[in-house]
């Protein structure tokens, strides 16, 4: 008897150390992920070395910077061993500050509306498209959806940004921050990301005898099976590094559910 | 230059261990650097291997101290410290193969490091020394430090890394212990010492 064909989806191969064990081969391609964490706990570092593992195989990646220009961006990741300038230099990386994109956008305004939101959808999505990016990080998504005030109108922007990029191709990271107010109900700060999110996941800390443990978790991931444990993150010159959290030390000292 | 007269018995035991084996060694108080000096300087000597020497019990500086007042080189080895990063100043320190983490109990961090290291070195053989579990088990609860050593035991085992758990028995927990006999390869046992 002949095993049953099992179709297995093409992967976006993170490169990330321990990453693609846990997704049992990697990202499904074309997906849009959340990665939602607290301060501090690692986001942007996972973010960058996504973009870094993608582009040495020679992908076209794109970061746009919402949190910080992006030459602190880059001042900040040129101390890993992982990133190379010359990614930037040679147009294999491209990072975009969103404060630029808005100014040519003519968007210099507090809150956005829907034809607003259009327009930013088409500007990234024609910046993809031209460059022809496989690889997409937004960080964040929280600060760029500060604009956004309709709940309703976050939920369109993401569905129909998610939905545009992975007709191309493009494999998306969505940073998004979370504290431990949203601890209860949700992995996003506006509790409509991770409904629209092929994939979720959570980084934080975990408060051991006043320490604090970076940890992460692949709570979903659509058209793979993964791990859904808690792994211990370790940020080396070489990227992120991750191990299983030992059972008897994933949960903090205090009772709450992802760290302080 | 303190003289001190190594085990020779140890080195021969050794020879007749693999990369993927695990160690344990028991010893006394009074005979914890002998016994250390011991399965290091061959494995470093004899073997040519590198390796990564966890440091839970005394900072780092104090052991390569140690191993500079006995006359070896300790400088291929890379020492993972989990005490000094507990005493102000403690992480300024003349040497440049040491790196610090936060506390012993962020074994996960310690695991990590250990990795961190292996994969940057340039040593094609390596071990991986946990000095010791003694000093752990003052931070660690039992079954979180069982279940570490079961982990890192059998992480370094899978990549061919040898690992060299010390310990002195009658300050182990009794179920850290048992399990240290079940998940160890071989046992180097020179926990009685006899005093004249």
């Amino acid at each position: 008897m002949q095993p049953a064909t099992v179709y297995t989806r093409d992967r976006c191969i993170t490169g990330i150390h321990g990453m693609d064990e846990i997704l049992r081969g990697g990202i499904p391609y074309g997906s849009t992920v959340l990665a939602a964490g607290t301060c501090g706990s690692g986001k942007t570092t996972l973010g960058m070395e996504f973009l870094v593992r993608g582009a040495l195989a020679g992908e076209a990646c794109a970061h746009f910077t919402a949190t910080e220009p992006s030459v602190k961006l880059l001042e900040n990741i040129r101390q890993y061993a992982f990133f190379d300038m010359n990614m930037i230099d040679s147009g294999l990386i491209n990072v975009f500050d969103m404060d630029v994109l808005y100014s040519w956008l003519g968007l210099d305004k507090a809150s956005f509306d829907l034809d607003d939101v259009h327009a930013l959808i088409k500007a990234i999505v024609d910046i993809v498209n031209t460059i022809g990016v496989t690889r997409l990080v937004i960080d964040s998504v929280t600060t760029l959806c500060y604009k956004i005030k309709s709940e309703q109108l976050i939920r369109d922007f993401l569905f129909t940004l998610g939905k545009k990029l992975a007709t191309l191709g493009c494999t998306t990271i969505l940073i998004s921050e979370i504290t431990s107010a949203t601890e209860n109900a949700h992995w996003s700060s506006f509790g409509v990301e991770e409904a629209i999110a092929d994939g979720i996941i959570v980084m934080g800390d975990v408060e051991r005898m006043g320490h604090l443990l970076r940890f992460l978790q692949v709570v979903k991931m659509r058209g793979t099976s993964h791990s859904r444990a808690k792994h211990a993150i370790e940020l080396t010159p070489l990227g992120v590094m991750l191990t299983p959290m030992l059972k008897w030390g994933a949960v903090s000292d205090k009772t709450n559910r992802w760290g302080a | 230059m303190k003289m001190y007269e190594l085990d020779q018995r140890i080195a021969e035991q050794l020879t007749e261990v693999s990369l993927n084996s695990s160690i344990q060694v028991r010893c006394g108080n009074s005979n914890a650097f002998m016994v250390t000096a011991s399965t290091m300087i061959p494995l470093m000597q004899m073997f040519e291997m590198g390796g990564v020497y966890i440091c839970a019990t005394r900072g780092a500086v104090e052991i390569i101290e140690a191993f500079e007042a006995i006359g070896v080189d300790v400088s291929n080895i890379q020492f993972v410290d989990l005490v000094s990063s507990g005493i102000l100043g403690g992480t300024e320190v003349p040497y440049n193969n040491i790196t610090f983490v936060d506390s012993p109990i962020m074994l996960e961090s310690v695991l990590l490091r250990t990795l961190y290291i292996l994969r940057i070195s340039n040593n094609e053989r390596n071990f991986v020394l946990i000095d010791s579990v003694n000093a752990l088990a003052i931070y660690n609860e039992e079954r979180m430090l069982a279940e570490y050593l079961h982990t890192f035991i059998n992480t370094f085992r899978q990549r061919e890394v040898l690992s060299v758990i010390l310990n002195i028995p009658d300050q182990v927990p009794p179920t850290v212990l048992s399990n240290l006999d079940l998940y160890c390869t071989d046992l180097i046992d020179r926990g009685q010492v006899v005093i004249h």
